[in-house]
């Protein structure tokens, strides 16, 4: 079976070497727009554990290598192609490694300009011939609905629907240059074709697949009726097509067009465009390549005009476009990657069933509270509720403000306790730090003797927010879950002022606005001074003193540090590296005056 | 990349090592007493013709030679100790990288005058598993030679050598004139046997070619210029190494290849600074043309990861700032691009134009590649 029909059956695992994000991204979005599976395996780069893309609308994390063995067997066993994205110094080592790691793998796209003749040369003594290696320089290899290695055919969702990427067809597209690889390859779809496949043999002296390989490779392809060429002034490959011709290896209709008739415009030879265009001698001139092909029966026209009105003519009609559509991967956002479920925000445990405690004391959240107070709590309800407050409050996801501190930090490279405190110091009177001031509204609400209104009245007035009071995404017919759970504790107290009082807040807030219900801030505040008065015999002093000293706020700074720490070690799990806020999340209005 | 060419001097240098009695000089030095021949070491081709060479000249008659080329421009010259030989023991030889490995060409006798009698070169290709015992003994260069030249040529990535005379006195091997062209890529791996400054310029560049040469060496995109005429009426903005060949073919089929003033290209994904600087050198080189009607063509093909929308906020940045110039001059621009974020690129550009008054046509990849430069000929020579 060749190559070709290999890829086609699905051998089309891909390795990355280096890092060249926008093309890497393009192959992903070239298998997801032609419903396959993602075929970029894993990444060999230094120092990174994994790199994070798209694949459709949906982020993924490509799991990244220090070299290609240290690869897990269920990867290598998919391993048939290198995209090697590094610079020319090391592209071929990383090439000649991948090969003897990888003996049985289809080929490779060297990406690099500046790779050495001599490399290059060995690189055609090891493999030409024997495998696809497209390059040294150039875009690379593509097989329409199957394998995109490199930048070929574009990087950009538009240019992979426009040029009809996913669909397989039958014209081979066949260039030295990489830009104009891309241009043939729409000028192809515009003609009404489909493409079979397309290689790019890179501008460079010594290419590692010649162009006879690749024409044997599209003459052998079953799929392949007609072939495009481009080729340039220099260099003596044209004739390898004449001879091929003749020798009847080239059966298959050949347009042609070889750019360059403008150097005769100039008295002395000039380099234009790529490593090898320049004429040596006087049969390597445009005109003359062009008159040998002609002389075989290639359609070699002297104009590009003319030249995109011959591919008219080449066979191929019967094609199917299918491609997904491209709509949805043209506003995707990047984000932080979370991957870590901390805790289960759908589900809250039942602390209080017909009127009697069913949770479960816990010796760690009895230890701690009685740390804070300074002596053992007394009552049953009053350890359960402290269990239930650091059980519910451990995290909320990886979207509030401190666990974002927490992860850009850990991201940054810092150290646990760094990013620990970055995301701690977040918390304040907007952020998990608002349970302290709303102990203390409550207490000053009982204390005034007013009406829950006069008391709104006066509290809001200049703008002023209650705390304790108000969610986001909780309304009036959308409880917050945590709150009901937690409210159920008021059965098991004789008394509850202050959960009665901030209940009649909420009465008054929430006939301005359905958002504005008592929050978990509100009614732990609330409950946990009633418990305290009530259960372990507070006074007045007692409870100011905790206020004062913000012993409600260290009900949220307990077990929120355990979620931070969570989300610290999913970062450094994850390693994507240093983050830098998405150009389009941040808007920069600059100083008119 | 490119091949470029060292001097005579680090040349021989690295094929002969202590070995070698030549010295480089510059004008105003001497040499110690003897027998001379002395030459520019510029990459200059056929040097005896054009008499930059002097050959069995005593050292004081260095001084007065060398001070003599100076005047013509030349600043880097080469001393040899003259060898008394006869011209018919002057050989052919030289070595090239190609596909296949290294081609080694000899001729036994023909030495300078070679090209005259082609049918006397021997040609063989060297790989890695050639007898050079049989080279040696057909061309009669001593094998050790041969294999210490193989060696140096591999290990200092030369791509091109050519000694011509080669003089063989007994055992003795003589390099009378050696050029060798080196593998500019290979510079990071020879660690400083040649650097960048011992690389001879073929020809003196235009201010603006320099410049642009120098901002290549900062980057890993590809930016490129020629002046080709000073005075045209064409002048190119062009991207893509296969594409700008295209689109200047189209100039010289539409008979106005007279009329390009430079030829050049940007690829491969440079920023908009990089673009931005490399404008700037084509806009001046435009301005300063005499012809009387003159067009801008900024084109290319459908670029494969080249970002449209980020190149031109460049081309912008640079044309912001001569618009009134090129107003002035009645000069008009003509696009046509395709590639990623195509569409904002063409849009913003289209704008930009309008505002300036400087707009000829934008056309995007679903128009034929040449559309710009045709209408920009239709624009010039109507």
């Amino acid at each position: 079976m060749s190559t070709l029909d290999l890829i086609r059956k699905g051998e089309r695992g891909i390795v990355v070497a280096g890092n060249h994000p926008g093309i890497v991204q393009s192959i992903l979005d070239f298998d997801y727009l032609s419903g396959q599976k993602r075929s970029v395996l894993a990444i060999i780069t230094g120092a990174r554990k994994a790199q994070k893309y798209f694949f459709g609308t949906k982020e993924i994390l490509i799991p990244c290598y220090p070299n290609f063995t240290s690869l897990p067997d269920s990867l290598k066993s998919q391993v048939r192609f290198l995209f090697n994205a590094q610079s020319g110094r090391r592209a071929y080592e990383t090439t000649t490694a991948f090969f003897d790691a990888f003996p049985d793998a289809l080929g490779a796209h060297l990406f690099a300009e500046n790779v050495p003749e001599v490399h290059a040369t060995t690189l055609i003594e090891k493999y030409g011939g024997r495998k696809l290696v497209a390059g040294p320089s150039g875009v690379g290899i593509l097989v329409p609905g199957h394998l995109k290695l490199g930048a070929i055919g574009g990087v950009d969702p538009m240019q992979i629907e426009a040029s009809k990427l996913a669909t397989p067809g039958s014209v081979a597209v066949v260039a030295t240059s990489g830009g104009m690889t891309s241009e043939l390859i729409r000028a192809v779809a515009n003609a009404g074709k489909r493409l079979s496949f397309s290689y790019c043999i890179g501008g460079d002296r010594f290419p590692v697949s010649s162009l006879g390989d690749v024409l044997s490779l599209a003459e052998t392809d079953s799929a392949t009726k007609g072939v495009v060429y481009f080729g340039e002034l220099g260099g003596v490959d044209e004739y390898e097509i004449v001879e091929m011709i003749k020798e009847k290896k080239l059966t298959k209709p050949v347009v042609a067009y070889i750019a360059g008739i403008v150097d005769e415009a100039f008295d002395e030879h000039m380099q234009f465009g790529h490593a090898k265009a320049l004429v040596a001698h006087k049969d390597e001139s445009a005109r003359a390549k062009r008159e040998a092909l002609r002389g075989v029966g290639v359609i070699a026209p002297d104009t590009f005009p003319e030249f995109l009105e011959a591919l008219k003519t080449l066979p191929g009609n019967d094609f199917s476009d299918t491609m997904s559509d491209i709509q949805p991967l043209m506003t995707r956002q990047k984000s932080i990657l979370s991957t870590r479920h901390v805790t289960d925000l759908e589900s809250v445990p039942v602390f209080v069933e017909g009127g009697k405690l069913v949770a479960q004391e816990g010796p760690f959240g009895s230890a701690v509270i009685a740390a804070l107070l300074g002596k053992p709590a007394s009552s049953p309800v009053t350890k359960a509720f402290a269990e239930a407050i650091f059980t519910l409050l451990i995290d909320h996801g990886g979207h509030v403000s401190g666990a974002v501190n927490t992860m850009v930090t850990a991201r940054a490279g810092k150290d646990l306790v760094s990013s620990l405190t970055s995301g701690l110091l977040t918390i304040g009177p907007r952020f998990g730090g608002a349970i302290n001031e709303a102990a203390r509204t409550w207490r000053a609400g009982l204390a005034s003797g007013q009406s829950a209104a006069d008391f709104v009245e006066s509290a809001t007035k200049g703008g002023k927010v209650i705390s304790g009071i108000g969610h986001r995404k909780y309304r009036v017919g959308i409880p917050d879950p945590r709150v009901a759970a937690l409210s159920s504790f008021a059965e098991l107290l004789q008394t509850h002022p202050h959960y009665d009082f901030a209940r009649s807040i909420e009465k008054v807030t929430t006939g301005k606005n359905g958002s504005l219900i008592l929050n978990v801030d509100g009614v732990i505040a609330a409950l946990m001074q009633d418990i305290l008065i009530e259960c372990e015999g507070y006074g007045e002093k007692e409870i100011q003193e905790l206020i004062d000293a913000e012993f409600f706020n260290a009900l949220f700074v307990i077990p929120r540090a355990v979620g931070f720490i969570a989300h610290f070690m999913e970062q450094k799990e994850n390693d994507e590296g240093l983050f830098r806020l998405p150009d389009d999340l941040l808007f920069e209005r600059k100083n008119e005056q | 990349m490119p091949r470029v060419k060292l001097t005579e001097h680090k040349a021989k240098s690295l094929i002969l090592g202590d070995a070698y009695t030549g010295v480089a000089l510059g004008v105003g030095d001497t040499t110690a007493e003897g027998t001379w021949v002395v030459k520019v070491d510029q990459g200059v081709k056929k040097r005896m013709k054009q008499g930059l060479v002097k050959v069995k000249v005593s050292s004081r008659e260095i001084p007065p030679a060398l001070s003599e080329w100076s005047q013509k421009g030349f600043t880097r010259f080469i001393a040899e100790p003259f060898l008394p030989h006869e011209s018919s023991e002057e050989q052919y030889l030289s070595l090239e990288r190609v596909r296949d490995g290294i081609r080694l060409l000899h001729a036994k006798e023909g030495g300078i005058e070679i090209e005259e009698h082609p049918e006397k070169v021997q040609s063989y290709i060297i790989s890695s598993d050639t007898s050079l015992k049989e080279i040696a003994e057909k061309t009669g260069i001593p094998e050790s030679f041969l294999a210490h030249l193989l060696e140096t040529f591999s290990k200092m990535h030369f791509a091109f050598l050519e000694i011509n005379p080669l003089v063989i006195l007994g055992s003795q091997v003589h390099l009378l004139d050696a050029a060798v062209l080196v593998d500019s890529a290979g510079e990071f791996f020879v660690r400083g046997a040649w650097t960048e400054d011992d690389v001879v310029e073929g020809r003196s560049a235009h201010e603006a070619e320099e410049k642009v040469a120098t901002l290549q060496k900062t980057t890993p995109a590809s930016l490129k210029l020629s002046v080709l005429n000073e005075n045209g009426s064409l002048f190119f903005l062009l991207s893509g190494g296969g594409g700008s060949i295209v689109i200047a073919d189209e100039a010289a089929l539409q008979g106005q290849g007279e009329a390009i003033g430079n030829y050049g290209e940007y690829s491969g994904g440079p920023t908009r600074e990089e673009t931005y600087l490399y404008a700037k050198e084509v806009l001046a080189l435009m301005l300063s043309s005499t012809a009387k009607k003159k067009a801008l063509v900024i084109a290319g093909g459908v670029a494969n990861f080249t970002d449209v929308a980020k190149t031109f906020a460049g081309i912008r940045d640079a044309l912001s700032e001569v618009a009134h110039e090129l107003r002035t001059q009645g000069v008009k621009i003509f696009i046509r691009r395709g590639g990623p974020n195509e569409a904002k690129g063409l849009t913003d550009m289209k704008a930009f134009l309008e505002t300036e008054a400087l707009l000829g046509s934008v056309h995007g990849s679903d128009a034929v590649i040449t559309s710009a430069v045709d209408d920009a000929i239709h624009f010039v020579a109507p």
